[in-house]
């Protein structure tokens, strides 16, 4: 049995699948609704959606004939926590890169102000 | 994004870039050093123990990340490529204390290692360092595994899918 995250990202690989999952993000719909925008037949759309509902990210309405198809966000949400994770620790790495460096350069700048600059430093003090 | 029944099993790329007000000089030194990787490597709050630092092609860098929390892990770097100041590649990999890889702790499926890319660019004294992420001899299952993260965060993140990622927002 795979664990929730790599399930939710094998089903987010295809990118049929993940645009259902977008359009699913605007409500629920039907599967003929679904299927509209691809270029595929039903039985390959209800394949899609069988692997979305297998990853636990969409399930089916029983309540209607059509069988309304909706977006599970638990799921989703856990996946994107894991993906801001990722993205964070780069991002938040290379912050501290950015800080890190500004130092070193405002050391160095320092280091040169005080050689060069001993004598007006003196002359301030008798001020 | 254009509807396709192709299976993404391909590899997609984790990539971004970013502009330092640093001569590339200095973020090469940054990036190569352990004694300057101690200040920055990790997220705000973690410190990193520094096992082995060999830099070389072949050579490893083994490290110990600390959190906040009190959690700690183990993790490592195997160098490919050393082409100061402008390019270095790693393998990069969770390891125990040996140095051995070990799997991803939070989605096993995650390829074990994945190949790193560091590119520095000079320009007028600021230096653009680019990073590409790529899976590294993935079993179909990991390079899925990575297509789906990647993806996903272009997905929910992105400017094109700001609806998905406000409905993932709201509580549950």
């Amino acid at each position: 049995m795979q664990d929730q995250l790599s399930a939710t990202f094998s089903a987010l690989a295809d990118p049929t699948r993940r645009a259902i999952l977008a359009q699913l993000a605007l409500g629920e719909t039907s599967v003929t609704e679904l299927a509209k925008p691809f270029e595929m037949s039903m039985p390959a759309v209800s394949k899609h959606l069988k692997v979305l509902q297998r990853a636990g990210l969409i399930s089916r309405g029983r309540e209607a004939q059509w069988r309304p198809c909706r977006l599970d966000a638990g799921p989703l949400k856990g996946a994107a926590g894991w993906i801001e994770e990722y993205r964070r620790f780069w991002e938040q790495s290379l912050d501290r890169l950015d800080k890190y460096l500004r130092e070193i350069e405002a050391a160095r700048t320092k280091s040169k102000t005080n050689r060069s600059g001993k004598k007006s430093s003196k002359t301030k003090s008798k001020e | 994004m254009a509807p396709s029944a192709s299976t993404a099993n391909s590899a997609t790329e984790f990539v971004f870039s970013r502009t330092f007000e640093a001569p590339r000089e200095d973020v090469w030194n940054a990036f190569t050093q352990p004694e300057h990787l101690k200040h920055w490597w990790g997220t705000p709050g973690s410190s990193i123990e520094i096992a082995r630092h060999e830099l070389k092609a072949g050579g490893m860098f083994h490290y110990r990340m600390k959190f906040p929390d009190g959690r700690a892990m183990w993790a490592r770097f195997i160098f490919r490529e050393i082409a100061a100041p402008e390019r270095l590649v790693w393998l990069n990999g969770f390891s125990d204390e040996h140095g051995g890889l070990t799997r991803n702790p939070w989605v096993p499926t995650f390829p074990l290692q994945t190949q790193n890319t560091v590119t520095l660019a000079e320009q007028d004294g600021k230096t653009l360092l680019t990073i590409t992420v790529v899976p590294f001899n993935a079993s179909d299952e990991e390079a899925r595994v990575f297509s789906g993260g990647i993806n996903g965060m272009k997905m929910g993140f992105g400017a094109g899918f700001k609806v998905l990622a406000d409905y993932l927002a709201q509580p549950c």
